[in-house]
């Protein structure tokens, strides 16, 4: 199954098999240095703060790859860019080495005000061009590529004059930046609007694609809501597989944010993406 | 809908974040007057600017968003002030941290400064008695406990350097506070309720009684402790940054014989170097700073 693998446009590696790092876990982890290839950050959970969120990332990001993604840079605002958080974001990065950072293709708030929320911006070309801007605004300060994720969506603005998959496309190729394909986002995303995923997946341009997420959902029938608690569904594995067959391996990361199980339970469910992967097994820390 | 007639991003914006942050929800946010002054016309035919799904209407899809915009913030809310929840009852908790919300919407990016007007606003907008000064106080600790937990790093200084300044130094040395440290005036045995109500049981409302608490942080941990009235008196001074000399003479000093006085101090300088209070040592005029 698996193909040939297609290079993205940065070479940033291929890091395996990895979870989002969460508070409950710090503390099996510093104590066991369980096998995982690597953790993804939340950003903001760790700044303007000096406590025991940064003290334990301190001694993980010794020993696992760390990779930074925020929901709060709001890139589709139309708010100006917030540089004094860039400079908060960057300094982290230093701080953790994140081997790339990234955030959503969405807003979180304007007018100076913050709905801590992923909001859809209408998919027209006023707001590609916007969108276009503000992310090579905040590549070229951050002097590296943004890594962006598809959001699940539950709302269709009656002004977009395209699909959401056209949209990010472009906005890839466009302001040149990474993409981070959540493949469950994308099975939310459709069912909310009546889309085919495949469809949605073929539609993307997969040597920016340098990153891929998993994670569960909530189906209340008439609508899916992106909860992240709890295991992932066969039909979001199945677009998984669409994904690796296409790209022939990106970094690979399980979310679970809402009852968090024991870690190893993540060690498992994340495990279930190596039979797409030639097996490949979680791997031991390097020692610090 | 036609190029000419589709609103600018901006006012999209502005209307959506109107409309989901309405404190009674996505309908009542379309029809008041900050959302309609934006986009008439979604009053008008709401269709027209959110598209229906197949089982969704356009209001049910943002009310979506506007339900888990209230949820997401309540959550926090309930998670940082869990006794003061206790005191209050879940209704009229729950009451004052939608109209907390409401009226403080998050302007960081981090939510780690969300809830830091939370107990002011409780003193001003609760009906006044004892049951909202207690709350308020325990609110100003649970607040501190988070503010103390952020707050940025220093290490403590040991039992040894303190016992390394010699009595002719004290009209000359100051002492660094940890930064992770809130010390707290409190109209109730605030922090005595907490402790009762964290274990799991239910206390008594307590009768009324100045008592003084500190906040702080030690090896990550975050810690809550009273403390006696003169010992609390030398601790502010010392952090406003009074001399040993002139703190010690503006809290305790006059207050029963001296090998007394010497014996309190000793206790709450060992008390204080246990939990790490202080984090340097300062000496006027020598040009030494002690870390």
């Amino acid at each position: 199954m698996t193909q040939a693998s297609l290079p993205n446009r940065w070479n940033l590696p291929d890091l395996g098999l990895g979870v989002g790092l969460r508070t409950q876990h710090f503390g099996h982890i510093t104590e066991r240095w369980p096998a995982m290839d690597w953790f993804e950050i939340l950003s903001e959970n760790f700044i303007d703060t000096e406590g025991r969120p940064l003290y334990f990332l301190d001694q993980i990001a010794e020993r696992y790859p760390i990779v930074m993604h925020g929901v709060c840079l709001s890139v589709g605002s139309t708010d100006p860019v917030d540089f004094k958080f860039l400079d908060k974001l960057a300094a982290l990065a230093k701080r953790v080495k994140a081997v790339w950072l990234g955030d959503h293709i969405c807003w979180t708030g304007v007018a100076g005000l913050n709905g801590h929320d992923l909001y859809p911006v209408p998919y027209t070309e006023e707001g590609l061009r916007h969108m276009v801007s503000r992310v090579r605004t905040i590549q070229d300060y951050l002097e590296r590529p943004l890594v962006l994720e598809n959001p699940s969506t539950y709302l269709t603005f009656a002004s977009s004059s395209m699909p959401e998959e056209e949209f990010i496309a472009r906005l890839a190729v466009e302001a040149d930046c990474a993409l981070l394909l959540d493949v469950n986002n994308v099975y939310v995303t459709c069912r909310n609007h009546d889309l085919d995923p495949v469809a949605y997946l073929d539609a993307m341009p997969y040597e920016h694609v340098v990153q891929v997420h998993l994670a569960g959902h909530t189906d209340n029938g008439t609508h899916c809501i992106d909860t992240h608690d709890g295991r992932v569904i066969e039909e979001v594995w199945k677009l998984y597989a669409r994904v690796h067959q296409k790209t022939g391996g990106r970094a690979t990361l399980l979310e679970w944010d809402a009852n968090v199980p024991k870690f190893s339970v993540l060690q498992q469910e994340v495990g279930k993406a190596s039979r797409f992967r030639n097996g490949a097994r979680l791997a031991r820390p390097v020692a610090a | 809908m036609s190029l000419r007639d589709a609103p600018r991003l901006e006012t999209i914006e502005r209307w959506m974040q109107a409309v989901v942050m309405h404190p009674e929800g996505a309908a009542a946010g379309v029809a008041a007057r900050p959302a309609r002054r934006l986009l008439l016309q979604a009053a008008a035919k709401l269709e027209n600017v959110v598209l229906p799904s197949k089982s969704l209407t356009s209001l049910e899809r943002l009310n979506i968003y506007a339900y888990m915009y209230y949820a997401r913030l309540l959550e926090i809310l309930t998670n940082e002030y869990p006794t003061t929840r206790q005191v209050l009852g879940d209704k009229v908790f729950e009451r004052a941290c939608r109209r907390f919300i409401e009226r403080n919407p998050s302007k960081h990016r981090t939510l780690n400064l969300l809830s830091e007007k939370f107990p002011s606003f409780l003193a001003r907008s609760l009906p006044p008695g004892n049951r909202r000064s207690l709350a308020v106080d325990v609110a100003r600790i649970e607040r501190a406990m988070e503010d103390v937990f952020d707050a940025p790093r220093a290490d403590p200084l040991a039992a040894a350097e303190f016992a390394a300044i010699a009595a002719d130094e004290w009209h000359r040395v100051r002492l660094r506070v940890n930064p992770a440290l809130v010390p707290l005036k409190l109209r109730f045995p605030a922090n005595d309720y907490m402790n009762v109500a964290r274990a799991g049981a239910s206390p008594r409302m307590p009768r009324p009684r100045a008592t003084f608490a500190i906040v702080y942080r030690r090896d990550f941990k975050v810690f809550r402790r009273d403390q006696a009235p003169g010992q609390f008196k030398l601790l502010t001074a010392l952090a406003r940054g009074k001399t040993l000399a002139q703190a010690v003479r503006s809290s305790v000093s006059g207050r029963g014989n001296a090998d007394r006085l010497a014996a309190t101090l000793g206790a709450w300088f060992h008390e204080w170097a246990a939990a790490g209070i202080f984090c340097g040592i300062e000496r006027a005029g020598s040009g030494r700073r002690g870390r």
